[in-house]
C-alpha cells in the first residue's frame, strides 16, 4: 500500500464519516461544520484522482462560498439568538429504507461493471491543459456559467432583500 | 469493486436521507450538496485517466450550478422564514389546496 | 238516391216526421213546454195525412241502400211498402195522432210534457220503422228503440214506485225476449246464407217468436202488460192498440214465409193458451185498465193463433180492427179516470170498478164510445170486431185435421164467449147500476174527438161494405182473409148466448166478484217472483260473495304480489343499483382523497415518493 493509497483511504473514510455525521447530528451548525469536513476530504480525493483544478474550485467555492452562505442562513433563521438550532427527524423509517435501497442498488450496479483501473498520472501538466481546454473547447459553457452565477447572485440578493418585500 | 464508488453511493444515500428526514430547510440544502458531491466524485473518478478532461469540466459546471442553487435556495429560505416565521418545509403547505 | 219518386219522398217523410216531433219536443225549452202540445200533434197530423195519401196512391215500393258492410257482407238499409205495411202505417200514424190529440187534454198540466211528447214521437217513429223495415237487423234496431221508449213512457210518472217497477218489469221481460230474438235473427241469417237445415230453421224462427212473445205479451212473458197500466192512459192506448204489442204480431206476419210446420204449431198453441188465459184473467179484475190489459193479452193471443193456423191475413185484419176499438176503449177509460180524478175530495181509487157505477148519465159520450168499442171487442155483428173474429174462426174451421179443427174452433168460441162476459161485466159495473159520484163533467173536446173517431172506426164500414161478411172495399188489403157463412152464424150465436148469459149473471149482482188467484193472473206472476226472482237474488248474493271472496281475494293477492314485488324492486334499486352507483362514487372519492393525500404540500414527502418510484423503476429495469 503506497502513501497515496493510504491518503486516499483516509480522505474517503473522513468524507464518509462526515456524511454520516451530517445525517445523525441534531445541531444544524454542527452539520454545516461536518459538511466542510466532508467537502475538504473530497477535495483531497479529487487531487489524488488528478483533478487538482476541481479540488481547488471545491475548496474555494464550497468551503469559501457555500458554507459561508449556509452559516449566514443558520444565523438568520434561528429565532432566538444564542440558542443552537436543533432539528428533529421525520419519516425515519421510509427515508432509511429509501436510502439503504438506493445505496444498495448503486453499489450492486457499480460492482457489476469492470472499473478496475489503477489511478495513474496523466501526460503533461493537468492544470495547464485544463486552462487551455477551458478557454478553448469549453469557452461557451464557461461564459454561460458566468452569466448563470451573475443571475443567481442578483436573484439571491433581490429575493433576500427586505427592501423588495417592503415595497410590496 | 472500487471503494470510491462505495463512498459515492454512501454519500448519495446520506444526502438523500438528509433531504427527507431533516425538518429544516438548511439541512435539506446540505443534503442536496452532499448528493451533488457524490455525483462530482463519480465524475472525477471515472475521468481520472482521461486526457480529454470532459469529466472534470462536467464536475466544474456542477459545482457552479450547486453554488447558484445554494445562493438562491438560501435566499428563499430566508425569505420564507421572514414571511412564515418557520424554516420547516413541511409546514409550508400553502399550495395544498 | 238523387231521383226520388214522390212516393219515396212521402215514405221518408212519414218515417222521419215523428222523429222530428221527438227532436222538436226535446229542443223546446222548459218555459215554453206548452208549445210541444201543439207541435207534436200537428206533426203527427201531417204524418197521418201523408200516410193516408201513401195508402191511396202508392204502389208497392222498396227502397234499399247499403247501410254498412262487414268484410264482403253488405247489410242493406231496406224499407218495404207493401199491402200490409201500407195498412199498418195508416193505423200507426192515425192512432198515434189520435193519442197525441187526446194527450193534449189528458196530459195538459203534466210537468214533464216535453219528455212525454218526445218519447211518444220516438215510440211512433220506432213502430213505423218496424213496420217499414224489410230487413231483420234493421227491424231489431227499431225493436230495441221501441223497448227503450216504452220503458220511458211506462215509467213516465217515475216518482211513483209502482210505475218505476212496472217500467223495469216491462223492460226486463222484453229483454228476455229480445235476447232470444237476436239469437234467432243470427240463426236465420246464417241459414239464409249457408245451408238450409230444417231443424235450425225451426230453431231460429222459434227464437224470433220468443222475442215476439216478449213484445206481444204472450205466455209465459205476458205479465208486464197489466203492470204497464201504471203509465199514462194515452200511452196504454197507443201501446195496446197500434204499437208495441202489435209489433210482435206484425213481425210474425212479415216473417211468415220463414215459418216452418213445427214452429207454426208452437205459435198456435201459445196463442190459444194466451187467449184463454187473458180472457179468464180479465174476467176477474177490478181495475178497469187491467181488465183492458188482459183483454189485450187475450186478443193478441187470438192473432197469434191465427198466424199459427196459417191465416196471416186474418191476423192482420184483427190487428187492424183491434187497434181502433182497443184505442177507443182505453181512451174512454182514460176519460173516466180524467173526469173522476179532477173531482175535488176524491180519495177513492178511480180505476177500481167497485168504486164506479152509474156513469151513464154523467158521461154520455164516454158511455156511447165505450159501448160501441166494447161491443166491437165482444164481436157483436155490424161492428169491425165481428168481422175480424169471424175470419180467425174461419181459419180454425177450415183446418183439415178434424181433431184440431174441433179443438181450435171450440177454444176460439170459448174465448169469444168469455170476451163478451168480461166486456159486459165492465160496462155493467162502470156505467150502469147505482150512481156513486155526485157531479162530473165530460172530458174536453180535444179528448172527446179522438174517442168518437175511434168509435166510428170500430164500425164495419172501415173493413167491409157488407156488415156481415168481408167483401168490401178494403178487401184487397186482406186477400187471404175469408169468412165462411157457417162460422159467421156460429160466432153470432155464441155472442148472443154470451150476452144473455152475461145479463143473467151480472144484472143481479150489486158488486163485482172475483177469484183471488185469477185476479193475480193464475199466480204465475208471484210464482215468477218467488222462483225466478228469489233464484236471481240468491245467485246475485252468491255472485256477490264470490266476487268479494274469490275475485277480490284474487285481486288482493295480485295487489299484494305487486306491492311485494315493488318493495323488492325498491330494495334492489336502493341497495343494488344505488349501491353500485354509490360504491363507484365512493371508490372515486376514496381514490381522489387517497391521491390527494399525496398532495399534502409536504415537499420532503414528495421527494420520498419520487425516490421510491425511482427505486422501484430501477429495481425492475436494471436488476
Amino acid at each position: 500500500m503506497s502513501l497515496i493509497s493510504l491518503a486516499l483511504y483516509i480522505f474517503e473514510a473522513l468524507a464518509g464519516a462526515a456524511a454520516l455525521g451530517i445525517l445523525l447530528v441534531r445541531n444544524v451548525f454542527h452539520a454545516a461544520l461536518l459538511l466542510i469536513v466532508c467537502l475538504i476530504s473530497l477535495a483531497g480525493v479529487f487531487v489524488i484522482y488528478n483533478a487538482e483544478f476541481i479540488a481547488v474550485t471545491q475548496i474555494l467555492v464550497y468551503a469559501g462560498g457555500v458554507l459561508v452562505l449556509i452559516v449566514f442562513g443558520i444565523m438568520l433563521s434561528s429565532r432566538i439568538a444564542g440558542k443552537p438550532l436543533v432539528v428533529t427527524n421525520q419519516y425515519v423509517l421510509p427515508a432509511s429504507l429509501a436510502g439503504i435501497l438506493s445505496a444498495g442498488i448503486l453499489i450492486k450496479l457499480f460492482s457489476e461493471q469492470p472499473f478496475a483501473q489503477q489511478p495513474g498520472a496523466l501526460p503533461g501538466n493537468p492544470m495547464n491543459q485544463t486552462g487551455i481546454a477551458l478557454m478553448r473547447d469549453y469557452v461557451l459553457p464557461f461564459e454561460i456559467a458566468g452569466i448563470l452565477l451573475l443571475i443567481a447572485l442578483i436573484g439571491a440578493a433581490v429575493t433576500a432583500s427586505s427592501f423588495y418585500s417592503k415595497k410590496q | 469493486m472500487e471503494h470510491t464508488l462505495i463512498l459515492s453511493s454512501i454519500l448519495f444515500a446520506a444526502g438523500l436521507m438528509t433531504v427527507i428526514v431533516k425538518r429544516n430547510a438548511i439541512m435539506v440544502l446540505i443534503g442536496i450538496e452532499l448528493m451533488l458531491n457524490a455525483a462530482n466524485l463519480n465524475l472525477v473518478f471515472f475521468n481520472r485517466n482521461n486526457p480529454a478532461l470532459s469529466g472534470h469540466f462536467f464536475a466544474l459546471f456542477v459545482i457552479v450550478v450547486a453554488v447558484c442553487e445554494a445562493a438562491v435556495g438560501l435566499a428563499i429560505v430566508l425569505r420564507v422564514y421572514k414571511y412564515y416565521q418557520t424554516s420547516i418545509p413541511d409546514q409550508l403547505t400553502e399550495l395544498k389546496d | 238516391m238523387t231521383n226520388l219518386t214522390p212516393s219515396e219522398i212521402l215514405l221518408a217523410l212519414v218515417l222521419i216526421l215523428p222523429l222530428v216531433s221527438a227532436g222538436v219536443s226535446f229542443i223546446i225549452p222548459e218555459r215554453y213546454s206548452w208549445a210541444t202540445s201543439l207541435t207534436a200533434p200537428l206533426l203527427l197530423l201531417v204524418t197521418a195525412i201523408l200516410s193516408f195519401v201513401l195508402f191511396f196512391t202508392s204502389e208497392d215500393l222498396q227502397v234499399s241502400a247499403v247501410w254498412f258492410s262487414i268484410g264482403a257482407t253488405e247489410i242493406p238499409f231496406s224499407l218495404l211498402l207493401d199491402a200490409a205495411s201500407r195498412l199498418m202505417i195508416v193505423v200507426v200514424s192515425t192512432v198515434s195522432f189520435l193519442v197525441h190529440l187526446y194527450s193534449m187534454g189528458y196530459m195538459g198540466y203534466d210537468q214533464k210534457i216535453t219528455r212525454y211528447f218526445g218519447m211518444l214521437g220516438l215510440f211512433t217513429f220506432s213502430m213505423l220503422g218496424i213496420v217499414l223495415a224489410n230487413q231483420l237487423i234493421l227491424t231489431f234496431v227499431f225493436w230495441e228503440l221501441m223497448g227503450f221508449s216504452s220503458y220511458m213512457l211506462i215509467g213516465h210518472w217515475m216518482e211513483k214506485p209502482a210505475a218505476a217497477r212496472a217500467a223495469q218489469k216491462a223492460f226486463l221481460f222484453n229483454r228476455i225476449g229480445d235476447a232470444f230474438m237476436l239469437i234467432g235473427i243470427l240463426i236465420t241469417w246464417i241459414q239464409q246464407t249457408s245451408g238450409n237445415d230444417p231443424f235450425w230453421q225451426t230453431t231460429g224462427v222459434i227464437c224470433i217468436f220468443l222475442g215476439v212473445v216478449g213484445k206481444s205479451a204472450q205466455l209465459p212473458l205476458s205479465f208486464w202488460l197489466p203492470d204497464a197500466m201504471e203509465g199514462p192512459t194515452p200511452v196504454s192506448a197507443l201501446l195496446h192498440a197500434a204499437t208495441m204489442v202489435a209489433a210482435g204480431v206484425f213481425l210474425l206476419i212479415r216473417i211468415n214465409p220463414l215459418l216452418t210446420e213445427p214452429a207454426l204449431t208452437v205459435i198456435a198453441i201459445t196463442g190459444i193458451a194466451t187467449a184463454l188465459f187473458g180472457a179468464v184473467c180479465a174476467l176477474n179484475q177490478f181495475d178497469i185498465k187491467k181488465i183492458l190489459a188482459y183483454s189485450t193479452v187475450s186478443q193478441l193471443g187470438l192473432m197469434i193463433t191465427a198466424i199459427g193456423l196459417g191465416a196471416k191475413d186474418a191476423a192482420l185484419l184483427h190487428l187492424f180492427t183491434h187497434a181502433f176499438f182497443k184505442a177507443g176503449l182505453f181512451l174512454a177509460a182514460g176519460s173516466i179516470i180524467h173526469a173522476l180524478s179532477h173531482q175535488p175530495n176524491n180519495t177513492l181509487d178511480v180505476q177500481d170498478i167497485r168504486n164506479l157505477g152509474g156513469l151513464r148519465k154523467k158521461l154520455p159520450v164516454t158511455f156511447m164510445v165505450f159501448c160501441v168499442t166494447g161491443a166491437s171487442l165482444a164481436g157483436v155483428p155490424l161492428l169491425s170486431g165481428f168481422l175480424s173474429k169471424d175470419s180467425i174462426l174461419t181459419a180454425a174451421w177450415n183446418l183439415s185435421h178434424p181433431t184440431t179443427q174441433f179443438l181450435f174452433t171450440a177454444l176460439i168460441l170459448i174465448v169469444s164467449f168469455l170476451t163478451v162476459l168480461y166486456t159486459f161485466r165492465m160496462i155493467r159495473f162502470v156505467f150502469l147500476g147505482n150512481e156513486s159520484q155526485a157531479t162530473l163533467h165530460e172530458s174536453p173536446w180535444v179528448m172527446r174527438i179522438p174517442m168518437i173517431l175511434c168509435a166510428v172506426a170500430s164500425s164495419w164500414l172501415l173493413v167491409s161494405l157488407n156488415p156481415l161478411h168481408i167483401s168490401g172495399w178494403f178487401i184487397h188489403s186482406f186477400p187471404g182473409a175469408e169468412a165462411s157463412a157457417i162460422a159467421s152464424i156460429i160466432s153470432a150465436v155464441t155472442v148472443l148466448i154470451a150476452l144473455i148469459a152475461a145479463v143473467l149473471l151480472y144484472s143481479k149482482q150489486t158488486s163485482p166478484k172475483t177469484i183471488v188467484m185469477l185476479q193475480n193472473g193464475f199466480g204465475v206472476d208471484s210464482f215468477y217472483q218467488r222462483t225466478i226472482g228469489s233464484a236471481v237474488l240468491y245467485f246475485a248474493s252468491a255472485a256477490e260473495a264470490t266476487d268479494k271472496k274469490v275475485l277480490d281475494g284474487f285481486l288482493h293477492f295480485i295487489v299484494y304480489a305487486h306491492v311485494s314485488i315493488a318493495h323488492g324492486i325498491a330494495w334492489f334499486d336502493q341497495y343494488i343499483i344505488d349501491g353500485v352507483v354509490d360504491t363507484s362514487a365512493r371508490l372515486v372519492k376514496w381514490a381522489g382523497s387517497f391521491t390527494r393525500s399525496f398532495q399534502g404540500g409536504k415537499i420532503q414527502l414528495y421527494i420520498f415518493w419520487a425516490v421510491a418510484g425511482l427505486i422501484i423503476f430501477l429495481f425492475f429495469v436494471l436488476i
